[in-house]
């Protein structure tokens, strides 16, 4: 580029007209990209909820479960899901030393039914699985065109309008938790509610939950229950080999549960 | 002078190369992408709109129905938010209006996906076989002996 630049300060000479229009064409085109999105530059900052003063947590104490499945039924209703997909889900397990049953009826949404198994269970509980808005995403870093992205306070989140269907997300994601819109063919997963958390109010399956197994809370507080459960508590993550860094904590996992 | 030409030539097209780079780039790219990584940082906005809340909470039902609340609180069913039997609130209020009636699901069924003993459930809480409960009650609503808000009798 050292020519060009000669050239460009040799009189009377159009290198300089050209950077004027490379610049003018830039900053036009810049404009009408705003223009035609409609909005105006920094829209996108919140004035009422400050992201770096949150980082949020999950933790599901599978001790108190009783599976009644109210946190699937309201998953449904806040979020629109699609029939026979779940952000949300309950899983049963029912186990002896010499073997394990593992079933979750329509993801639990209607509760469950007594079950005969072929052994003798000696212990059996409910384990409610979620997306755990892990740390280090497979499923964002498969993403072919930057749909799916973690926010600053920690929520895995999906751009429906840059998603393109492809299902590389689906097929990463060693929790399950993701599937592929039937409506919008786009990829969909639990957003912890982002719509509520940002107002101040809890994800809607920890609103409804009558046991106390679903816990949500901000990792950034001192004082918050949760950050201090998880704190001071055994917990545990599903699938720890697989270095995700689950954000979703539990307590009272058992070996059966993946 | 004509070796310079050549070089300017080339020149001048890298050039025109880049700005339909650039200028393609402008145009492909969303606004806000990268703002704070590789991702479309409006997006953050539109997953905050994207729907206002349907369930309220308690504190919110007992904006209209205190009285109740207070009820339900001093019962068993104290830790059971309103929304589990009742539906979300956004179908039944709107900005402190209401604007339909409230439904609620009376059937055994309901109770039953909490207290019908199956295993899974954590032995202490309160379980019941409806062919032993009371010498057997498959036949009557559990409503017709407790009250929902309430049931310990």
């Amino acid at each position: 580029m050292d020519e060009n630049r000669k050239d460009a300060t040799a009189p009377a000479s159009p290198a300089v007209g050209r950077r004027a229009f490379v610049a003018t064409a830039l900053r036009l085109g810049g404009g009408l990209v705003a223009f035609l999105a409609g909005v105006p530059a920094g829209a996108a900052e919140q004035a009422d909820y400050d992201w770096t003063q949150h980082r949020w947590a999950y933790l599901v104490d599978t001790t108190r479960c009783i599976g009644c499945g109210a946190c699937v039924r309201a998953c449904r209703t806040e979020n629109d899901v699609p029939g026979g997909f779940f952000r949300t889900w309950v899983e049963r397990y029912v186990v002896s030393p010499e073997a394990s049953h593992v079933d979750s009826p329509r993801g639990g949404l209607d509760g469950f039914a007594p079950i005969q198994t072929p052994f003798t269970p000696t212990k059996s509980f409910f384990v409610p699985k979620i997306c755990n808005h892990c740390e280090e995403t497979p499923c964002v870093q498969v993403c072919p065109v930057g749909a799916s992205y973690r926010t600053r306070d920690g929520v895995v989140l999906v751009d429906g309008e840059r998603c393109i269907g492809c299902g590389y997300c689906v097929q990463a994601c060693p929790y399950g938790s993701r599937f592929l819109s039937p409506e919008t063919h786009t990829a969909e997963k639990c957003t912890w509610c982002y719509h509520r958390i940002t107002k101040g109010l809890r994800p809607a399956c920890v609103e409804v939950c009558p046991t106390g197994t679903r816990r949500f809370g901000n990792m950034l507080r001192e004082d918050d229950p949760v950050r201090i459960a998880i704190s001071k508590e055994r917990v545990s993550v599903l699938q720890p080999h697989l270095l995700t860094e689950p954000q979703c904590f539990y307590l009272g996992l058992d070996k059966e549960v993946r | 002078m004509e070796p310079a030409r050549h070089v300017f030539r080339v020149l001048l097209l890298l050039l025109v190369a880049v700005v339909i780079f650039v200028l393609g780039r402008t145009f492909l790219v969303p606004s806000s992408y990268g703002e704070h990584g590789p991702y479309r940082y409006a997006n953050v906005a539109e997953q905050r709109a994207v729907r206002a809340p349907r369930h309220g909470g308690p504190a919110a039902c007992g904006a209209c129905h205190a009285e109740r609340l207070k009820a339900v609180a001093a019962g068993a069913h104290r830790a059971v938010s309103c929304e589990v039997c009742h539906a979300p609130l956004a179908r039944h209020a709107a900005d402190g209006a209401k604007r339909a009636e409230m439904p609620v699901d009376p059937s055994a069924a309901a109770c039953a996906r909490c207290h019908r003993k199956i295993d899974g459930r954590p032995a202490a809480f309160p379980q019941i076989v409806l062919a032993q409960h009371q010498g057997g009650v498959e036949k009557t609503p559990c409503l017709d002996c407790h009250d929902a808000h309430s049931p310990k009798l």
